[in-house]
């Protein structure tokens, strides 16, 4: 075996680092410098590496001519309501999942699962005539309630594997203290699981902020349409050749979830359960 | 204060009985202390006592009114966990008023209760601590400051000093046999160190594999356990157990390995083993009447005691002698062991006791 620590290895590992750096952060590295570049720097025959003269014109223009301000509003509606239901079910059903025994409970749960086997396309197939029939086509109610049929099963069995962890006798001791079973949930469970249950909210939001299949199949008015295929139809299409304003407008697509969890950073933080048992 | 009745308690998970019928009364003011072996359902007939699980059958009642179907929280009883179990997010005093809140007692006389309590405990300046921020005997507190506050009829302790390190639990201990003299409440206690059962209990009941072996106060089970089990669990070290070489006794003497045992009582049957404790044996020369020939096998100093392992001529078997703390001994010494007939159990072949030893001081022999 090799010696980590020699000084071959630490450069050999360095490398191999940085070049993987490189990989995932330079086509973001280029779409930051790309959305600051002019028009006659982007066109440029030779690329530049450094932007020469900054300018904000790109996101200026994405935000005031086109559509990208309601595109992204539209995102909000749709993950955040899908992301807030989908967490409050999975809240319910990972609890009772992990703290109560009842007849089928592992069937359904390998049941609910196993709806992660199917590649989402797949799905699509179904789900579509289905929301057509219940008249859920090309609205926001319909694209919400798919996005939680993905985002359901994982969140559920997330908040499931902390709940499992959750001491039995911190609840026992609920119980002889006279609490309800609803009430010890919220006042004892929740309080105590804040951590997961960020995890889980950012997690059904990014699926479905980064989404594009559904919204662009379910959705069909623009007024309704989400970031995804609104990106991809404003800039992405035959005839456009603003690149500037694309690089902008997809660098303001990802603010949210940046912001989201350089905000929420903080309850990843473990040790929240600390002190409870021994 | 109450009076606790247990009538042919049983319980089973799915085939499996962990408690067989369990008959037992707990009165008023009364200090009763589980002990048994790991397994022994203890901690079980505890949570049923709590009502955290359903009694399979059997009646349970608390002051003449049965309570098989009363929820914990309407029991009027406080239960300290192995655990603590505390409220990770509370604060100290929250957790300790977290049963007022729920029962509705008006803030001011919960903030009123859980001073005193806080007072009691010594923990005054941590109220307003997570316990997080907490030592474990500063948490161990927090748990019993949270029965104390509920005034519970009855309070019950499973295996609360567990947890701590030796010193800590020792300090812990005598802080809960205060607590027991100050309010005189019921309690009940679960605990698998039996020297915490001898010291603080009115009153032990021995567990094993489901079944009360013996009640009885610590010192009627030290001195007439009423079968092997009970004989082998109470005292420390352990009662020593010589098995009957021949059935027939030789003049009113027992035939066990390195020698024979004069009985001062005969048994009614024939004996398959006799016990001795430790602080019963005494060493003396190699070959003197009425004494065991054997061998130091290994010594342990323990400043007040010394104990002397001896093996038994003629077998793998080896005896514990407690002895003075100064007495030293060389090791592979030929020794032999007395012992005084009026300190002899005999028990049958299974495991009844047929003969008890008299109350007797140590060393007497």
């Amino acid at each position: 075996m090799f010696d980590l620590s020699s000084t071959v290895s630490k450069v050999v590992f360095g490398l191999l680092l940085g070049l993987i750096g490189l990989f995932l952060f330079f086509p973001l590295y280029w779409l930051a410098i790309s959305s600051v570049k002019s028009n006659a720097e982007l066109y440029s025959i030779v690329p530049t590496p450094f932007p020469l003269a900054p300018t904000l014109t790109h996101f200026v223009t994405a935000l005031t001519t086109g559509k990208l301000p309601m595109y992204l509003f539209n995102s909000l509606v749709a993950s955040g309501a899908s992301a807030a239901l989908n967490t409050l079910l999975a809240l319910y059903a990972g609890y009772s999942f992990a703290k109560y025994r009842f007849a089928g409970r592992q069937p359904v749960m390998l049941f609910m699962l196993s709806a992660q086997m199917f590649p989402f396309g797949l799905l699509l197939i179904s789900i579509y005539p289905l929301m057509s029939e219940i008249g859920l086509l090309d609205t926001r109610t319909g694209l919400i309630l798919s996005y939680i049929v993905f985002a359901l099963p994982v969140s559920t069995y997330m908040l499931y594997s902390y709940f499992s962890q959750v001491p039995d006798e911190l609840i026992e001791a609920a119980r002889a203290d006279g609490a309800s079973d609803l009430r010890i949930f919220h006042t004892i469970v929740i309080p105590i699981s804040i951590p997961p249950i960020v995890t889980v909210f950012l997690y059904s939001f990014m699926w479905s902020w980064n989404d594009l299949l559904y919204s662009m199949t379910l959705i069909v008015s623009d007024e309704k349409r989400t970031i995804g295929p609104g990106l991809l139809l404003t800039y992405l299409n035959e005839v456009n050749s603003d690149w500037g304003g694309a690089m902008a407008a997809s660098l303001l697509a990802s603010a949210p979830i940046v912001a989201a969890f350089l905000f929420l950073q903080r309850y990843f933080i473990q040790g929240v359960t600390a002190g409870a048992v021994k | 204060m109450a009076r606790l009745e247990l009538h042919q308690i049983r319980k089973s998970f799915g085939n499996i009985d962990v408690l067989k019928g369990i008959d037992l009364t707990v009165e008023d003011g009364e200090f009763t202390a589980f002990v048994g072996p790991s397994g022994c359902g203890k901690s079980t007939l505890l949570r049923l006592i709590c009502g955290l699980d359903e009694i399979t059958s059997g009646q349970m009642m608390i002051d003449g009114q049965v309570v098989n179907d009363v929820p914990p929280a309407k029991r009027g009883l406080a239960m300290v966990f192995q655990s603590y179990a505390l409220y990770p997010h509370m604060s100290v005093a929250d957790n300790m008023g977290y049963a007022l809140k729920l029962g509705g007692t008006p803030r001011e006389e919960i903030r009123r209760r859980v001073e005193a309590a806080a007072k009691v405990l010594r923990i005054s300046d941590y109220v307003d601590r997570k316990p997080r921020q907490l030592s474990g005997g500063q948490r161990q507190r927090v748990a019993i400051g949270r029965a104390i506050v509920r005034e519970p009829k009855i309070f019950l302790f499973d295996e609360p000093l567990s947890n701590l390190d030796a010193a800590l639990r020792v300090e812990m201990r005598i802080e809960i046999a205060r607590m027991k003299e100050r309010l005189g409440t019921t309690m009940i206690y679960v605990t698998h160190d039996q020297i915490e059962a001898m010291t603080l209990a009115d009153k032990i009941v021995v567990l094993n594999a489901g079944r009360v072996e013996q009640i009885g106060s610590p010192l009627d089970l030290y001195n007439a356990p009423a079968n092997r089990f009970v004989a082998g669990f109470i005292g420390s070290p352990r009662m020593n157990f010589l098995s009957v070489q021949e059935q027939r006794l030789e003049g009113g003497r027992a035939r066990v390995h390195g020698g024979l045992v004069s009985l001062n009582t005969l048994p009614p049957e024939a004996p398959s083993e006799i016990g001795v404790r430790p602080e019963h044996l005494e060493l003396c020369a190699p070959g003197s009447s009425n004494a065991l020939n054997g061998t130091i096998v290994m010594t342990e100093h323990l400043g007040s005691d010394t104990y002397a392992y001896v093996g038994l001529e003629g077998t793998d078997e080896m005896i514990v002698v407690r002895l003075d703390g100064e007495r030293s001994i060389r090791q592979g010494e030929h020794v032999g062991v007395s012992v005084n007939p009026d300190a002899v159990h005999v028990f049958s072949a299974d495991g009844r006791t047929l003969v008890s030893a008299k109350p007797m001081a140590r060393n007497a022999a």
